[in-house]
């Protein structure tokens, strides 16, 4: 049971799981507090799906209103920021499909930037810039899938598509990432990458 | 596994996101959006409390509540000079059997009604 008397300040010393009770107990600023921590990460997940920055922002202003709103149904199995970022990422998912959006970058094929760029392996390439060579499609179901913890099952069902069409999306972005951010332009060693998560 | 190294790799690098510049002030929106739910289900609250207690504050005029008490009072009274002649009392029973005891049940109805309301409410 979470004391009563805590003011902002201290809670910046919490971990995030008091913070969450504090917050099931009606404490906006301890909320506050788990926004301050993971706005910035949750946001970022969004633009690596593809999402807008002002899109981003919509979206998970919603969606940390919508974990506040659940907040009691956080048992501390996981990470908060991964939980609120599953509710993100399926938020952004249900506003592209309301948009009618979603259905036209699911089923866009595969078009292939990286060539372009694998040349340029020497420098640092980050992953936002990583990301940018693949396809709309591959970058929503690696983003899901490595960013927001989804499981190819769970991303196929958010993303109303067959399993092994997110399968196939994952292996052929996981290809193009990794011989982007491979160090020194080395590139993937023929292995197969569908990925752990694999089993759906 | 190479693979497995790289997922893991890829994981740390969507978990490593820098923060925005305007970090700050996306905190302060979600905390005004926080604030304005909360305070609007406040004075749905007061509304919602207020109009309650002027419609029981008429229906008591109008049912004649009062009248009821005192000759309920009264029959109290009776009933505990009654049960006097009859057994041993202490002042406790003699009070609750009196007009308090009618006044201290109603209050406590009305403690526990508004308890259950205000219950009823935080939970939607």
């Amino acid at each position: 049971m979470p004391m009563s008397g805590a003011n902002s300040s201290s809670f910046a010393s919490f971990h995030d799981v008091e913070l969450c009770s504090y917050a099931a107990a009606g404490e906006r600023r301890a909320f506050g507090e788990l926004v301050r921590r993971h706005g910035s990460s949750v946001r970022h997940l969004l633009r690596r799906m593809g999402a807008q920055a002002a899109e981003s922002d919509d979206v998970a202003q919603d969606a940390f209103l919508a974990a506040f709103e659940r907040i009691a149904e956080f048992r501390g199995e996981g990470t908060f920021a991964g939980w609120v970022k599953k509710i993100a990422a399926r938020q952004y998912l249900r506003r592209l499909q309301r948009e009618k959006r979603l259905s036209a970058l699911a089923a866009e094929g595969g078009k292939d930037e990286a060539d372009a760029h694998v040349g340029d392996a020497d420098h640092r390439i980050d992953l936002d810039e990583a990301l940018r060579g693949l396809s709309t499609a591959e970058r929503l179901c690696v983003s899901m899938c490595y960013g927001a913890g989804l499981s190819h099952g769970e991303a196929a069902d958010a993303l109303n598509l067959p399993l092994g069409t997110v399968k196939s999306h994952v292996k052929r972005g996981l290809e193009k990432l990794r011989a982007r951010l491979a160090p020194n332009g080395a590139t993937a060693d023929g292995a197969v990458l569908e990925g752990r998560r694999g089993n759906g | 596994m190479a693979e497995i190294d790289f997922e893991r790799r890829l994981e740390r690098l969507f978990a490593d996101a820098p923060e925005l510049p305007d970090a700050a002030a996306f905190t302060v929106r979600i905390e005004g959006r926080l604030n304005r739910g909360w305070n609007t289900r406040r004075w749905l609250l007061g509304a919602a409390g207020l109009a309650g207690g002027v419609i029981g504050a008429s229906q008591l005029v109008v049912s004649n509540l009062f009248q009821r008490v005192e000759s309920a009072e009264q029959s109290a009274r009776v009933l505990g000079q009654g049960l006097a002649r009859v057994t041993p009392t202490t002042d406790m029973v003699s009070a609750l059997s009196g007009g308090y005891g009618v006044w201290l049940a109603g209050g406590v109805a009305i403690l526990t009604m508004g308890f259950a309301v205000s219950r009823l409410f935080e939970e939607l």
